[in-house]
């Protein structure tokens, strides 16, 4: 994992994403397309692999990590963490849940910790924290101080000008990783 | 700004006995005393919403029940709601036959508004409420269920408060009436009546009178299925959510509608003895600014903890001070046990005396200008006894501290002091422009029972010479004050006894 050619082969990008060289990523990573990885973004994949679907938004000091709980054994099958498409981890947020739907946000500095399914359409506010094992419902916003939970009527709409913008604009500023997996099937929007 | 977070290790009494922190006083310049928000009077200068900065009349305000009309409040969250626009949904099965062909192939973009909530993603739609093809207005309102009682009982107070302005106008007019002379001795017409021997006086308009509310001892009884229904806590309002609208108090999420934003109003504050202001804002919403701020911060020196050694009972320890002249003008400061007498005193020819500025101003036309029926009649409270007690006690100094004037420039002045003042060194440890260190020794009481880690604190008064530039009829020249002020400063943590 320390040399530059075991750590690129470990992670895959799918063509069309944008993954800044200045991101940390390690381990067994699969990013899909159009997913947008900021610079100084934190994808860690140290208990297992992590797979990120399609159209993801990743902010700057964002942490999406794989990482057993400090004095766990060791499991018996590799965890596999799971994000699906659509989902913006804004700046500063922490996800280690081993299940992420479609189409959540997690606002500045929210954390949602290991044992937590997020299912689809989901908003944890600024600031708020999941740490007991649950899963959230589709399209609860969880927000305030009191992390006040609201079941809201429709699933936050996926940012498509936010990714097309970075996608634009990413290249011409910054450097990137390159993509090194074609695309398998097309595109589900 | 650092004031505003820190907790309060140095607070000043003020004439009224509150104590308090210096950023939180004022200072009135007429009758050279401390006053804080307890003892003045807040007059209520306009009334503005904090979102569309729209300034009203108090007249309007009243009418539109102290809320903005344009700007709506999420019921969730309290915060400010914000109008989003969205494409008009297409209408399926409209048969455009009438329209002519060019507008068919390019439709006008027709747009929808809806409210939406920033904070918590709360939107207009969630609670049903239909779009507006408006982007400013046209919202429903919301009715409160009690509107027919409450505006009978209005009608019927209105009715109520005539009637009692004709009574009072006719003892006005035509005092001499035959039922004067009972009413030397206290007697109303109803008892003269009861005298004579005579029944009362019908009641004519009483049938104007609303029904009285009944106190009911029945309870709507609880539907059974609440006992079986599974909670789900998401679509229940908080306590909070349902008392911010007293008047519906919706129990579920999606009864919630938006609701106008409150008002929030800009006041002035007027000392009650003289009757001068010591704190009025602006008139405009958008400025922060204030036409007359006389902050007890500007005027009286300002005290800080430096250090403090670890408090030990029975052994003394070494308090450093910062003290700060806000002035533009040179004062000296002498510190003195908390028993002193606040009066203030000016230095003359003929020695100290003694100035008692709030007789003095009573003669004095009131420079309040409402006219004497509208403004309201001040009330001056007795000062309420102090509570606090210092638990240790302090070792002051006798000699004075001299500082020099406030002088912005002086800060960037690194030619160093050139002031000579003839400092105690014992007292003074540093100087610089209108600051100085003072180093004072403090010795927690012995005989008093406190516990380790009981915060102690220590007091004294300060006297500081205060220059008065208001022109009086008697002393049109600046004059020279000393004035006292009581202090009292929380030092540290008792650490241990040696």
């Amino acid at each position: 994992m320390d040399s530059a050619v075991s750590r690129r082969s470990n992670i895959k990008i799918a063509v069309g994403a944008i993954v800044c060289e200045e991101s940390t990523l390690k381990g067994h990573i699969t990013i899909g397309s159009r997913t947008v990885v900021h610079p100084r973004a934190s994808i860690i994949a140290e208990a297992g692999p992590i797979i990120i679907g399609e159209g993801n938004i990743v902010e700057e000091m964002a942490v999406i990590a794989n990482r057993l709980p400090a004095g766990a054994p060791e499991p018996a099958s590799t965890p596999v963490m799971i994000i699906g498409n659509f989902n913006v981890f804004e700046t500063d947020s922490r996800c280690e849940a081993l299940k992420v739907g479609d189409n959540n946000i997690l606002e500045m500095k929210a954390s949602v910790s290991r044992e937590v399914e997020l299912t689809n359409g989901c908003v944890v506010g600024a600031a708020c924290s999941l740490t007991e094992p649950e899963t959230v419902s589709e399209n609860t916003i969880i927000f305030g101080s009191q992390c006040q939970r609201r079941e809201m009527n429709d699933k936050p709409y996926p940012q498509v000008g936010q990714i097309d913008y970075l996608t634009r604009v990413f290249p011409n500023y910054h450097h990137l990783r390159k993509p090194n997996m074609k695309i398998v099937k097309e595109p589900a929007i | 700004m650092a004031y505003l977070f820190q907790p309060d290790y140095v607070r000043y009494v003020c004439s009224c006995g509150s104590v308090k922190p210096v950023s939180k006083i004022y200072f009135c310049r007429h009758c050279l005393k401390v006053r804080c928000g307890y003892c003045v009077c807040h007059e209520v200068d306009s009334h503005y919403c904090s979102n569309c900065m729209e300034n009203l009349p108090s007249p309007e305000v009243r009418l539109k029940k102290n809320k903005c009309s344009n700007c709506f409040e999420c019921p969730c969250c309290f915060q400010t709601l914000s109008t989003r626009a969205a494409p008009a949904p297409v209408r399926a099965g409209g048969n455009p036959s009438v329209e002519d062909t060019k507008s068919l192939a390019k439709p006008p973009p027709k747009k929808v508004y809806y409210l939406s909530c920033s904070f918590c993603r709360w939107t207009s739609r969630d609670a049903g409420i239909p779009d507006q093809f408006v982007a400013t207005g046209g919202w429903p309102e919301q009715e409160n269920p009690h509107l027919a009682r409450i505006v009978a009982l209005l009608e019927y107070h209105k009715i109520l408060a005539s009637r009692e302005r004709q009574q009072s106008e006719r003892k006005k007019f035509h005092p001499k009436r035959t039922y004067m002379q009972f009413e030397k001795f206290a007697m109303s017409s109803v008892m003269v009546r009861k005298r004579a021997g005579l029944c009362p006086l019908p009641q004519s308009q009483q049938s104007d009178y609303p029904q009285p509310a009944v106190a009911s001892e029945e309870v709507e009884e609880l539907s059974p299925d609440i006992f079986t229904q599974p909670l789900d806590i998401t679509k229940i309002t908080t306590l909070e959510q349902r008392l911010k609208h007293p008047d519906v108090q919706a129990e579920e999420i999606n009864q919630l509608r938006p609701q106008h934003k409150q008002f929030l109003m800009k006041r002035s504050q007027r000392c009650r003895v003289c009757e001068h202001n010591v704190c009025k804002p602006e008139y405009s919403p958008q400025s922060i600014k204030f036409k007359i701020q006389l902050a007890a911060f500007y005027h009286i020196p300002e005290v800080r903890i430096v250090t403090c050694e670890p408090l030990r009972i029975g052994q003394t320890s070494e308090l450093l001070l910062k003290l700060c002249n806000p002035t533009q003008h040179q004062t000296q400061i002498m510190l003195f046990p908390l028993s002193t007498s606040i009066t203030p005193t000016t230095v003359t020819a003929a020695g100290t005396k003694e100035v008692d500025r709030e007789n003095m101003q009573l003669g004095c036309e009131s420079p309040n200008l409402l006219p004497s029926l509208v403004r309201q009649i001040t009330v001056t409270e007795d000062p309420k006894p102090l509570k606090l007690s210092p638990q240790a006690e302090i070792i002051l100094p006798e000699s004075i501290l001299i500082l020099p004037p406030r002088d912005d420039a002086a800060e960037y002045d690194d030619t160093g002091d050139t002031h000579n003042f003839q400092d105690d060194p014992k007292l003074v440890v540093w100087r610089k422009g209108n600051k100085a260190v003072i180093r004072l020794l403090v010795k927690p009481n012995e005989d008093e029972q406190i516990e380790e880690g009981k915060e102690i604190t220590v007091g004294f008064v300060m006297q500081y010479g205060y220059v008065n530039t208001i022109a009086t009829l008697e002393h049109k020249e600046p004059q020279k004050l000393d004035l006292k002020i009581k202090l009292f400063l929380s030092i540290g943590k008792l650490v241990g006894s040696t």
